[in-house]
């Protein structure tokens, strides 16, 4: 009888202990959903990167670079160029032009963004100027002591090209400019079309706080495609 | 009924154990464990926070040849990776005394700059006498500007945790105020994990077993609520996402990180393991009871 009341009692201990362990993950969840929910928003911009956990190996600092072919010559295809287009807006990081100037024989791969790493490999395109194609402002810079180092020897009337994926844009120098780097006048937004092209001043040793560069008017604007044929 | 008038008051003590039990191993991790300077420096030993910091300067310093027209040597040869070490430990050491201590306005890190000094300095007279240039005054400034760049940037890499950037916010403070609470409140659970331990003894009284069997009931559910979650966050890599990508701040944030997440899961575990210790010593007893009694009739 006191065995039938023993063994009788040990699924009463199990149960105890269940029910107490989902009593506490109740609490838990009830104490702990609103203060989630507000931490929620701060943890997903701390750790947003979920999707690609990339550990900062390679030393590019998690930001992917990529190069693409880009023809400065057009295909035989595209003889036929459009006045309109549609741009491809490329990601940040993305080499998605070619900067040509015959007359002082420069030609620089162009990448969307600036960072010291990007600025190691051409030129680089601020993210808060247009698109090169767009209507506005485009304003590219690189080093003095690499890619831009003849920049000071443009003049007005020579022609600058741009060639991206999607057209040519070509560009004629209207303007030489020298500002301070705290300056914004000249990489604001503005309603013409313009390219604006700085560096840094060449200086002994040592960076300089003055930039000079140029203003290029737009010239002509050739898409490879008509605007409907982007669109679809 | 009498049954539940005796069960229902060491459910509820021990549903209040759970939460004291977890309350009260918290409060002891971070006071002895995620704060320490102890704590820091394993991260930065386990991470090669001295590595990744000096291949920081190396990339930083190369790239700026770019703009400078400096070799990226004159600078690289004056700092070794070991400097770096020493920089970070004294980032750490300075962190944790303004944490644990009023010491007064400033975060300094202690770096020897004295070859740096010199190997700039010697470069730039140099590059004078080779290119004619004049060492008048705007010389010198242009060298203690380069200079205090220099060092600046060096100091910045070597505040791998970023304790910098919590001093100038007056975030030490505000953790110091934090602790001092932190301890009270410590205090406070011991006293009351005490109290309620004692009640539940005394519930218990006259049968051991039963009361292995509630504190088992404890340690695995204070356990279990912990340990689970932090081995979640483990095996997911959680905190591999973390958005910022310079290597040496990534290591020392997700490092930091998993090292407190591994502390405490284990810490839980252990917890958890105890209960089950229990637990099968409960239902051992109980089988010696059943056996005694059978034999006994």
């Amino acid at each position: 009888m006191a065995d039938k009341k023993q063994k009788s009692s040990l699924p009463v201990y199990l149960l105890t202990g269940v029910c107490l362990l989902i009593l506490c993950i109740g609490v838990c969840i009830a104490v702990l959903i609103k203060p989630y929910e507000k931490a929620q928003t701060y943890l997903n911009v701390v750790f947003m990167d979920q999707s690609m956990k990339i550990a900062p190996s390679s030393g590019l600092n998690g930001l992917v670079i990529k190069e693409n072919q880009i023809e400065t010559t057009p295909a035989a295809e595209q003889e036929q160029l459009y006045d309109s287009g549609e741009v491809i807006r490329p990601a940040f990081g993305e080499q998605y032009a070619v900067l040509q100037c015959e007359d002082i024989s420069l030609s620089v791969p162009v990448y969307w963004g600036s960072s010291a790493e990007l600025l190691e490999r051409g030129a680089c395109q601020a993210t808060s100027s247009v698109v090169i194609g767009e209507k506005g402002n485009s304003v590219i810079d690189a080093h003095v002591n690499t890619f831009f180092a003849n920049l000071n020897q443009l003049e007005p009337g020579n022609t600058v090209t741009l060639y991206t994926e999607y057209g040519i844009f070509t560009y004629q120098v209207s303007e030489k400019i020298q500002f301070v780097n705290t300056n914004k006048k000249y990489v604001l937004p503005t309603e013409d079309d313009r390219l604006t092209l700085y560096t840094c001043e060449a200086q002994v040793l040592g960076t300089s706080e003055n930039r000079t560069g140029v203003i290029c008017t737009l010239v002509s604007r050739q898409f490879y495609h008509p605007a409907e044929e982007a669109n679809s | 009924m009498t049954k539940i008038r005796f069960y229902l008051p060491k459910i509820l003590l021990t549903f209040l154990l759970i939460f004291l039990t977890i309350g009260t191993e918290l409060c002891l991790l971070v006071q002895h464990t995620a704060l320490t300077q102890k704590a820091f420096e394993t991260v930065a030993e386990q991470q090669h926070l001295d590595e990744k910091a000096y291949a920081a300067l190396e990339s930083y310093f190369q790239s700026r040849t770019n703009s400078t027209g400096i070799p990226a040597e004159v600078y690289l040869n004056a700092i070794t990776q070991e400097d770096m070490k020493q920089g970070i430990l004294s980032s750490i050491s300075e962190a944790m005394e303004h944490l644990h201590f009023h010491i007064g306005d400033g975060y300094l890190i202690a770096m020897d700059f004295t070859k740096l000094e010199a190997s700039v300095t010697d470069f730039f007279h140099q590059y004078a006498d080779a290119n004619n240039i004049q060492k008048d005054e705007i010389f010198n400034q242009k060298v203690q500007a380069n200079l205090e760049e220099a060092e600046a940037k060096i100091l910045y890499t070597a505040d791998t945790f970023r304790f910098g950037t919590i001093y100038e916010h007056g975030w030490f403070d505000k953790l110091r105020k934090f602790l001092d609470i932190f301890k009270k409140i410590m205090t406070v659970l011991c006293i009351c994990t005490a109290v309620i331990l004692i009640l539940l003894i005394l519930c218990c009284k006259g049968n051991f077993s039963e009361l292995l069997y509630w504190l088992g009931l404890t340690e695995t559910i204070s356990g279990l609520l912990i340990s689970v979650p932090c081995l979640y966050l483990l095996k997911t890599d959680y905190f591999s996402a973390f958005v910022v990508k310079d290597a040496q701040i990534y290591a020392a944030v997700t490092g930091y990180l998993n090292y407190l997440t591994a502390r405490t899961g284990t810490a839980f575990i252990i917890i958890s393991m105890t209960g089950i210790i229990f637990l099968i010593l409960f239902t051992a007893m109980q089988k010696l009871k059943n056996k005694n009694q059978t034999t006994a009739e």
